[in-house]
C-alpha cells in the first residue's frame, strides 16, 4: 500500500504560498550578492585589520590542519569470511592446460600470478615456452574487451544473445551458410559444443584456420598414407636429424616438446654415455633451430626443393625426372653427405621440412619412408592434434561469402583480418555476410569488421580441456573469477544453439563423465577431482605402425621444380616469412613481456626487420638499420635491414606477428610491419616464400637490440669442443686439465647449511628465452620499452648471450677485427650462453659498495638490500659479467612506462613475494631467494631438511631442455653437485678468482671434418 | 728574507716602477673597492647563466632519475665521474702552490697562491656536487657517512674506495678552506681598514679582529706553516684515493697499480693549466701585470711541462704493462683506445696531454701569452678526455663481449657539465669582486728584495758585477711588463 505521508519543512511549504513557490524555484531562496561583491566596492574596499587577521588565522589554521593529514594509508581489507583454501601469503596451485600442455597456475589471494609447467606433462615435462609464461599477463591486459559489443558499442549479454539468436534464426530460415572459423580446436568439449551447434544449425560448418598453417604436412600424409594427420615426431629417437627450414626447437608444431626430446641426445647425460645426435639444418634465415645445428647450410627457398630431390635421389639411388645437381656446390656436397649419414642411421633418422607445400612434404614422406622413420622417429598412429588447419577451406569460405552464400560467420580465436594474406578479399567478402560474430578477447582487426564482439574468457578464467596429442587429455580449470564482463565462447555457442545444458562447466563435466574419464581409468566425483589435481589423463599409446611410401613421385618432383623455378625467376631476391620465437603469429603481440623478449637470434626487441646476408648488404651498399621497401606479391612494407650472418645470400627473411593495427595499447603504439600478406596461396596451401624486390628508401630506423657485439673475441668465456675431441678427452677445452694453485686475498667463510649454486649446460641450452620471461614474471622485472632498450637499459635479470663465430678454411674466427675482413658469412656457428648474476664467492660488487647494500649470505648468495642502496652504480661497473641492472627511472610510477608496472590492471600480476624497486636502486638476479626461503620454511615446518630439487628457480623450472640446474652444492648427492663434477664444467672468467657460483659446461658440436659448419 | 738583498741573477717577482706598499694595496684592491667594469659584468652574466643551466639540469636529474643521462647497463659512469675527477684534479694546484711551494720557500708562489687556492675550493665544490648528483638516490647521500644509526650495527663499507673518497674529499675541502681563509686574514684586515660603513663592519667581522701586531703576525706565520704541513700530504692523498676508485676495481684499464702517482701528476698538471687559464685573463683584465709576471707564467709552464711528461711516461708504462701482463682483456682495453669506436677520444687524450705539452720545451712557447693560454685550455680538454677514456672507453668494452655498448651523452649530461663550469666561474668572479685576488701581505714581503725596482736600484747604485747585471738584463727581455728601454741608459 502506498504511503501518502508527507513531510514539510515549514508552514509555507505545507500551504504552498505563492511567495514560497516563487522562491523555491531557485537553488537559493534569496539571491547571493556575488555580483555586487565582485564588481563595485566589494573588491576594492579595504579589508579591515580584524577581517584580515580572521582570514589569516583561518587560512593558516586550515592549511595546518590539512597538512596534518597523514601520508595516505592504503588499508588492505582482510577476508571477512576467509575462503577455506586461501591463506594470505601462501600460494595455491591449480592444474590447468595451455595449448595442450598440462600446467600449474600459481595463485596468490585469488590472483593467478604465474604459470608453471606441470612436471608430469607429457609434452615438455614441466618446461614451458616464453608464450606460456607470458600468457598470465594477458589475463590482466587492460586492452581486453571489457563488455560485449553490438555494432561497435557496448551492449549487455542479453541484448547480444537476443540479437544473435534472432539473426541466426533468420539465416537458418533463409538457408544461408553459417561458418565457424577458428584456429585449430583440439579441445574435446569445444569440439562437442561445435558439433552441437552444427546440429542445431545444419548449414553451419566448422573451419580450422591457422595463421601459420601445417596443411601441407596433413595433406601430404593423406596423400602418402591415407591419414590426414599431423604426425607425432620423436626427435629423441633420432640419431641423425636433417631439417629443411623446420624450426622444430622454436616455432614448428611443438617446440617445447621437441626441445626436450632433442636435448636428450645432446645433454650431459647423453655425452657421458658417449652419445650425441647429429643435426644438419638447411635453411634460409637463421632460425633458433639453425643456431643449434651441428651443421647449418644456408639455402635459398628456390634451392630447397631441388636439394630435397637430390637427397631423395642420393638415398634411393634413383633419379627423379628433372633432377639436376644444385648450382650451389656447398649445398650439393652437404646433401650428399647428409644422405650418407641418414642412410647409415636408418631407423634412427629423421628428415623434417618446414614447408607448407604438399608436394614438398610428400617428398619428405618418401625420404622418411626409405629411412625407416615411420614407427620410430615418426608416429602416425598417435598423431598430434595441435594443428589441423585447412587452408583451402578458408579460401573457399571467402569465395562462398563473395557469392553471398554465407549468412553468418563466427570467429573463434581467429583473426584473419590481420593474418589472412588476401586481406582485401576478406573484407570484401565479409561485407556480404549478414551476421559476423567474433569471440576475440581484444578489439582486434577482425572485430572491426564484425557486428558482434562476444569477448571470450582468458583461458585462466575458463573451464575446458585440450587434446594436443592422441590419447593425452588435459583439463583446464578457472583460477580466478572473470576479470571483465566476458563470457566463454563455448558458453555463447551453447546458448545460441539452445543447448539443454546452459552452462559450460556442466557441459565439460558431462563430456568427461560420459566420454573421457573412463579412458584414464577414472570415474565419478572422485575421478573428476583426481583429474583436476593431476591435470590430465593419458591413454596408452597405440602401437606406432610402420608405413611405406609407394606413390609415384614424378608429378611431385615436377611440381616442386616448377615452384622452385618460379621463385628464382627474374633474378630477384627471395623472400621467406617466418615466425620469431618471441612473437610467433602475433596473437600475443599486446604482451609487453614478449615484445621486450629479445629474439633469440637477432636479439632485436619490439620490431621485425628485413634480415639479409652480410654479403648482400655489402653488395647493395646498405647498413644495418637502413629502411628498405620489401615488395612481393603486390604487397610492400618498409622495414629496417638487419645484418644476419648465416642468411642465405640472395634472400631476405621477414617475421610475421608484427604490425598489428588493433588489439591493445601496446600494439597500437605501432610495432613493426605486418608480413602476413606476403603469404601466397599455391597448390592449395599458404606458402611462405616468394620472389621480392628490395629498394632502399634512404632513411634509417632505430632497431633496439639487447646485444650489439656478436663475436666473443676468442675469449674463453665461451668454451667449445667437437664431439670427436670430447670422446677422446672429456675435459677437452674446459680448462680442467692439470692442477693449478689457487690464492686468495680473502678469508674463507663457512657455508654451514647450504651453498646455492647453479650448473648451466651450454649443450642443452637452445637459447629460446623462455627463462627470461619466467624470470620477468617471478621477479616483477620492469618492461622499459623500445627506446630504453635501444639505450641498453633493459632490466632482464637473465639474458641469453648469443655469439657468432665464423669458419674460414677450417679456422675459427671470433675476433671483430678478423670478421671485418671476412667476405663469406655463411659458415657461421652460434652459441647461446645464459648469463645472470654469478653469485661470486669473491664478489667484486660487494667490496666496492660504499654502503654495504650488496653483501654475501652464509648460503653463498649475493644479496641486494634495495633499501640501503644509494645508487652509485659502482657495483655494476665492477661486475665483470655486467649482470647488474639499475633502475634508471621509476618504472612503476612513471607515465612513460604505462604498459606494465605502472598500469593498475597489469600490476595485479606482480608477485607479492618480491618487492618492486624504486628508481636509483640497483637490482639483479637473486636466485629466486623468495623461493629458497619458502622452501626452507616449508621444510622447517615439516621438521625435515630441505630435499634436493624441492626449490626450483624460475628460469630452471621453465626450461624444457633442463639446461639449468640449481641446488645446494654442500650436498654431494644433489643434482647440481653431480652436474658440476662433469669434466666439461668451467667457470666464466674464473681466472679473475671471483669464484662464480655458476658453472657452465662446454658446448660440444657434433661436427665432421667433411662438413664444416 | 727582506733584510738582505736578493741575488741579482734571480728574475724579479714584481715589476714596475715606483711600486710602494700603498700602490700594491691600491692596485690589488681596485676591483674590490670599485664598481665592476663591463668585462666583469659580461663574464658574470655568462657564468651565472651557466650556473642556472646547472641548477636546471641537476633538478631535472633529481626529478626524473639518472635515466635522464646517457648511461646504460654497461657504462654506469660517464660524464658524471669524468667531471668529478676532472674537477678534483683541477683543485690540486691550489694546495700544491700554497703548501708545497711554501715549504720549499718558492717565493714566486706569493702572487698566485690566493687565486689558485680559491680555484681549488670552487673546483672541489663542483666535484662534490657531482658526487651527490650521480647517486641514484641522492636524498640518501648521508648513508655514505659513518653516522650512528638505528639500523642495528649498520655501518659503511670501509673496504669501498667510495667511502675513502668521502673522507679524502671532505678533508681536502675543509683543510683547503681553512688554509685559504687564514691567508686571507691580513688582507681582509687591510680592506677593513680602508672601508667605511657596512662594508667595514662586514670585513671587520671577517677579519677575526686582526690587529697587525707582531704577535698576530708571528702566530699567523706559525699557523700557515702548520697548515702547510697538514696540507702537503693531502696533495698526494686526495688524488691517490680518487685513483683508487679505479685502481682497486677489476675493470681492465682501471685495475692498475700505477694509478696513484699517475693521477697525482695528472691532477697537478691540470690544476696548473687551470691556474694558467684563469690568471692570464685576470692579470690582463685587472691590470695585475706587475705582480703576475712573465716569470710566473713561465714557471707554471715549466711545471705543466714536467707533470705533462710524467703523465706521458705513465701512459707509456700503462701500455707496456698491458702488453707485458699477457692478459687479453687488459691488452684489448688499451688497443681499443686507438682502434675501437672511441679512437678519437684516445687521440684527444694522448694528443692534448702529451704531444701538445711537449711544445713547452721551447722558451718562445713558454713565454708567449696567447700560446700559453691556448695550451692551458688544450691541457684541460686533454685531461677531461683522459678521464673519459679511462672511465667510458674502459667500461664500454670490458670482459663479456655481449655487453659491449656505446655511450652517448644526453643533453642533460652536457648541461650538467657546462653548468658546472658556469658554477665555477660564477664563484670565481664573485671572489675577485669581494676579496683580493693576490695575497697583498705576501706580495709586500717581496717588494724590498725581489722586485724589479729594488734590483734596478742595486744596479744603479753599482753594487752589482757587470756580467751579472748583463745576465739579469738579458733575462728581463721576456717580460712584457718591463720597460727594457730603462736599462739601455745604464
Amino acid at each position: 500500500m502506498d504511503s501518502n505521508k508527507k513531510y514539510w519543512k515549514g508552514l509555507e511549504e505545507l500551504n504552498k504560498t505563492p511567495e514560497f513557490v516563487e522562491k523555491n524555484k531557485h537553488e537559493f531562496a534569496e539571491p547571493i550578492p556575488i555580483e555586487e561583491v565582485l564588481s563595485g566596492a566589494g573588491l576594492s574596499s579595504k579589508t579591515p585589520r580584524r577581517d584580515f587577521l580572521k582570514a589569516l588565522g583561518f587560512g593558516v589554521g586550515a592549511v595546518t590542519l590539512a597538512a596534518c593529514q597523514k601520508v595516505p594509508v592504503h588499508k588492505s581489507i582482510p577476508y571477512l569470511i576467509k575462503p577455506e583454501e586461501v591463506t594470505p601469503g601462501v600460494a595455491n596451485y591449480y592444474s590447468s592446460t595451455f595449448e595442450g600442455s598440462a600446467i600449474l597456475v600459481k595463485t596468490r589471494e585469488g590472483r593467478p600470478i604465474k604459470v608453471e609447467g606441470n612436471p608430469n606433462d607429457l609434452l615438455s615435462k614441466g618446461g614451458l615456452s616464453a608464450h606460456a609464461q607470458a600468457s598470465v599477463l594477458d589475463l590482466y591486459d587492460g586492452g581486453r574487451v571489457k563488455d560485449p559489443m553490438l555494432n561497435g558499442s557496448d551492449a549487455g549479454w542479453a541484448q547480444v544473445d537476443t540479437f544473435v539468436k534472432n539473426e541466426l534464426a533468420a539465416i537458418k530460415g533463409a538457408g544461408k551458410g553459417i561458418r565457424l572459423i577458428s584456429s585449430t580446436v583440439h579441445s574435446p568439449s569445444t569440439l562437442a559444443v561445435i558439433a552441437d551447434f552444427v546440429a542445431a544449425y545444419p548449414t553451419a560448418k566448422h573451419i580450422n584456420y591457422d595463421a601459420v598453417s601445417y596443411t601441407g604436412i596433413i595433406q601430404a600424409n593423406q596423400n602418402s598414407f591415407g591419414k590426414a594427420v599431423l604426425p607425432h615426431y620423436n626427435f629423441d629417437k633420432a640419431d641423425v636429424i636433417v631439417s629443411f627450414g623446420a624450426d622444430f626447437l622454436g616455432t614448428w608444431i611443438s617446440g617445447e616438446e621437441f626441445t626436450r626430446q632433442y636435448v636428450q641426445n645432446r645433454n650431459n647425460k647423453s655425452l657421458e654415455s658417449k652419445k650425441m645426435s647429429r643435426h644438419i639444418q638447411f635453411e634460409t634465415g637463421m632460425s633458433l633451430t639453425g643456431t643449434n645445428a651441428d651443421v647449418r647450410i644456408p639455402v635459398k627457398p628456390s634451392e630447397e626443393g631441388l636439394a630435397l630431390i637430390n637427397l631423395y635421389n642420393a638415398i634411393s639411388g634413383t633419379s627423379l625426372p628433372g633432377s639436376k645437381p644444385l648450382a650451389n656446390a656447398t649445398v650439393d656436397k652437404a646433401i650428399m653427405i647428409a644422405a650418407k649419414e641418414l642412410q647409415a642411421a636408418k631407423g634412427k633418422a629423421l628428415v623434417v621440412a618446414g614447408s607448407n607445400d604438399v608436394a614438398t612434404q610428400i617428398l619428405v614422406n618418401a625420404i622418411n619412408s626409405m629411412l625407416g622413420s615411420y614407427g620410430t622417429t615418426i608416429d602416425l598412429d598417435n598423431p598430434s592434434h595441435q594443428y589441423a588447419g585447412n587452408d583451402a577451406e578458408l579460401v573457399e569460405f571467402i569465395n562462398e561469402a563473395k557469392r553471398g552464400e554465407v549468412g553468418a560467420v563466427f570467429f573463434m580465436d581467429a583473426n584473419p583480418a590481420y593474418n589472412f594474406y588476401a586481406n582485401a578479399d576478406l573484407k570484401e567478402a565479409l561485407k556480404k555476410v549478414r551476421l559476423k560474430v567474433t569471440f576475440a578477447d581484444h578489439a582486434d582487426e577482425t572485430s572491426e569488421l564484425c557486428n558482434v564482439l562476444a569477448p571470450n574468457h582468458h583461458y585462466l578464467e575458463s573451464w575446458g580441456d585440450d587434446n594436443a596429442v592422441e590419447g593425452y587429455y588435459t583439463i583446464m580449470q578457472p583460477t580466478i573469477n572473470p576479470v571483465y564482463n566476458t563470457r566463454q565462447a563455448e558458453q555463447s555457442l551453447l546458448l545460441w544453439s539452445d543447448s539443454p545444458v546452459k552452462d559450460y562447466y556442466t557441459y565439460v563435466r558431462n563430456n568427461w563423465d560420459k566420454n573421457l574419464l573412463a579412458k584414464g581409468g577414472l570415474a565419478g566425483q572422485s575421478g573428476w577431482e583426481t583429474l583436476l589435481q593431476n591435470g590430465f589423463i593419458k591413454v596408452a599409446d597405440a602401437a606406432a605402425g610402420t608405413y611405406t611410401f609407394n606413390q609415384d613421385l614424378n608429378a611431385v618432383a615436377q611440381t616442386i621444380l616448377n615452384q622452385s623455378s618460379k621463385l628464382a625467376e627474374g633474378n630477384k631476391m627471395e623472400l621467406q616469412i617466418y615466425q620469431t620465437v618471441a612473437m610467433r603469429d602475433g596473437k600475443r603481440a599486446n604482451n609487453p613481456w614478449l615484445q621486450e623478449l629479445p629474439d633469440p637470434v637477432s636479439k632485436v626487441t619490439w620490431d621485425n626487420f628485413a634480415a639479409m646476408a652480410p654479403a648482400d648488404i655489402k653488395k647493395l651498399g646498405y647498413n644495418q638499420g637502413d629502411l628498405v621497401k620489401v615488395e612481393a606479391n603486390g604487397y610492400s612494407i618498409n622495414l629496417p635491414v638487419l645484418l644476419q650472418p648465416g642468411q642465405a645470400q640472395g634472400t631476405v627473411s621477414v617475421a610475421v606477428g608484427y604490425g598489428r593495427s588493433k588489439g591493445g595499447a601496446v600494439v597500437e603504439g605501432g610495432i613493426g610491419q605486418n608480413a602476413f600478406p606476403f603469404h601466397s596461396f599455391r597448390n592449395g596451401t599458404f606458402q611462405t616464400s616468394s620472389p621480392a624486390t628490395i629498394t632502399a628508401l634512404g632513411d634509417t630506423y632505430l632497431l633496439a637490440q639487447t646485444q650489439t657485439h656478436h663475436s666473443y673475441e676468442g675469449r674463453n668465456v665461451i668454451r667449445e669442443a667437437s664431439f670427436k675431441e670430447y670422446v677422446k678427452n672429456p675435459s677437452v677445452n674446459s680448462g680442467n686439465e692439470g692442477e693449478h694453485k689457487k690464492y686468495s686475498l680473502w678469508d674463507e667463510y663457512e657455508r654451514p647449511a647450504y651453498n646455492w649454486v647453479m650448473a648451466i649446460d651450454l649443450n642443452a641450452c637452445t637459447g629460446c628465452g623462455a627463462c627470461v620471461v619466467a624470470c620477468n614474471a617471478e621477479n616483477n622485472i620492469p618492461v622499459v620499452g623500445k627506446l630504453e632498450v635501444s639505450r641498453r637499459r633493459e632490466m632482464h635479470w637473465i639474458r641469453i648471450d648469443r655469439y657468432y663465430s665464423f669458419n674460414e678454411e677450417g679456422k675459427e674466427i671470433t675476433e671483430e677485427r678478423e670478421i671485418d675482413k671476412l667476405e663469406n658469412f655463411d659458415n657461421v656457428s652460434v652459441v647461446h650462453q645464459p648469463m645472470l648474476c654469478q653469485h661470486c664467492d669473491h664478489a667484486p660488487c660487494e667490496t666496492v659498495c660504499p654502503v654495504l647494500a650488496t653483501v654475501h649470505s652464509a648460503e653463498g648468495l649475493n644479496h641486494m638490500a634495495y633499501n640501503r642502496c644509494i645508487g652509485t652504480r659502482y657495483c655494476a661497473n665492477n661486475c665483470p659479467f655486467k649482470v647488474r641492472r639499475f633502475n634508471w627511472f621509476n618504472y612503476w610510477n612513471d607515465s612513460r612506462f604505462d604498459n606494465y608496472l605502472n598500469n593498475e590492471h597489469t600490476q595485479l600480476v606482480l608477485n607479492p613475494d618480491v618487492t618492486t624497486r624504486f628508481r636509483g636502486v640497483m637490482e639483479k638476479c637473486s636466485m629466486c631467494i623468495q623461493r629458497i626461503q619458502a622452501g626452507k620454511l616449508h621444510a622447517k615446518m615439516e621438521k625435515r631438511p630441505l630435499k634436493d630439487g624441492e626449490v626450483k628457480v624460475a628460469c630452471q623450472q621453465t626450461c624444457s631442455a633442463n639446461a639449468i640446474i640449481f641446488g645446494n652444492v654442500n650436498d654431494p648427492e644433489s643434482e647440481v653437485a653431480k652436474a658440476l663434477k662433469s669434466e666439461r664444467t668451467y667457470y666464466v672468467l674464473e681466472e679473475l678468482n671471483v669464484q662464480p657460483g655458476i658453472g657452465y659446461q662446454v658446448k660440444v658440436r657434433n661436427t665432421s671434418s667433411e662438413l664444416q659448419a | 728574507m727582506a733584510s738582505h738583498n736578493e741575488s741579482i741573477i734571480r728574475e724579479p717577482l714584481i715589476t714596475g716602477k715606483d711600486i710602494t706598499y700603498a700602490k700594491i694595496t691600491e692596485d690589488i684592491l681596485s676591483p674590490v673597492e670599485n664598481k665592476p667594469n663591463k668585462a666583469w659584468w659580461i663574464g658574470f652574466t655568462v657564468a651565472s647563466l651557466g650556473a642556472l643551466l646547472w641548477v636546471f639540469a641537476v633538478s631535472y636529474t633529481f626529478w626524473y632519475g639518472i635515466g635522464a643521462w646517457g648511461l646504460n647497463k654497461t657504462v654506469g659512469w660517464a660524464w658524471d665521474i669524468t667531471g668529478f675527477v676532472w674537477w678534483v684534479g683541477i683543485g690540486h694546484a691550489g694546495t700544491l702552490i700554497s703548501a708545497v711551494l711554501l715549504l720549499f720557500r718558492q717565493n714566486w708562489r706569493n702572487s698566485i697562491n690566493r687565486s689558485a687556492e680559491a680555484m681549488t675550493i670552487f673546483a672541489v665544490i663542483c666535484a662534490a656536487t657531482y658526487i651527490v648528483a650521480h647517486m641514484g638516490r641522492p636524498w640518501l647521500a648521508y648513508f655514505s657517512l659513518p653516522l650512528p644509526n638505528q639500523y642495528g650495527s649498520l655501518w659503511v663499507n670501509f673496504n669501498s674506495p667510495l667511502v675513502w673518497d668521502v673522507f679524502a674529499i671532505s678533508t681536502y675541502f675543509s683543510v683547503s678552506l681553512v688554509f685559504w681563509y687564514t691567508g686571507l686574514l691580513p688582507d681582509i684586515a687591510t680592506i677593513r681598514d680602508r672601508a667605511k660603513g657596512l662594508r667595514r663592519r662586514i670585513y671587520s667581522i671577517m677579519s677575526f679582529g686582526w690587529s697587525g701586531s707582531v704577535k698576530t703576525w708571528q702566530r699567523f706565520e706559525t699557523v700557515s706553516l702548520i697548515l702547510a704541513g697538514i696540507s702537503t700530504p693531502l696533495v698526494l692523498s686526495v688524488h691517490t684515493i680518487v685513483s683508487m676508485d679505479f685502481a682497486t676495481s677489476l675493470e681492465p684499464g682501471w685495475h692498475t697499480t700505477i694509478f696513484p702517482p699517475y693521477f697525482v701528476a695528472g691532477a697537478i698538471f691540470s690544476g696548473f693549466a687551470m691556474v694558467q687559464t684563469l690568471l692570464l685573463v685576470t692579470r690582463k683584465v685587472l691590470g695585475l701585470e706587475n705582480y703576475i709576471t712573465m716569470f710566473h707564467i713561465e714557471s707554471m709552464n715549466k711545471i705543466i711541462l714536467l707533470t705533462g711528461s710524467i703523465v706521458g711516461v705513465a701512459y707509456l708504462t700503462e701500455f707496456f704493462i698491458a702488453y707485458y701482463s699477457g692478459s687479453e682483456y687488459e691488452q684489448y682495453t688499451f688497443l681499443n683506445r686507438f682502434i675501437g669506436p672511441y679512437w678519437w677520444a684516445g687521440c684527444m687524450m694522448y694528443g692534448c696531454n702529451v704531444l701538445m705539452t711537449q711544445l713547452m720545451w721551447f722558451k718562445k712557447v713558454r713565454t708567449n701569452i696567447p700560446i700559453a693560454w691556448a695550451l692551458s685550455i688544450i691541457v684541460n680538454i686533454g685531461m677531461w678526455f683522459e678521464r673519459f677514456v679511462i672511465i667510458v672507453v674502459s667500461l664500454h668494452r670490458d670482459y663479456i663481449p655481449s655487453s659491449w655498448a656505446m655511450f652517448y651523452p644526453s643533453w642533460i649530461d652536457v648541461s650538467v657539465f657546462i653548468g658546472s663550469i658556469g658554477v665555477f666561474f660564477t664563484l670565481f668572479l664573485l671572489f675577485i669582486r669581494v676579496l683580493p685576488s693576490i695575497a697583498m701581505a705576501e706580495v709586500k714581503l717581496l717588494l724590498k728584495s725581489a722586485s724589479e725596482q729594488a734590483k734596478k736600484k742595486l744596479i744603479d747604485e753599482g753594487h752589482v758585477e757587470e756580467s751579472q747585471a748583463e745576465f739579469y738584463k738579458e733575462s728581463l727581455t721576456k717580460f712584457d711588463s718591463v720597460e727594457i728601454a730603462d736599462y739601455e741608459k745604464v
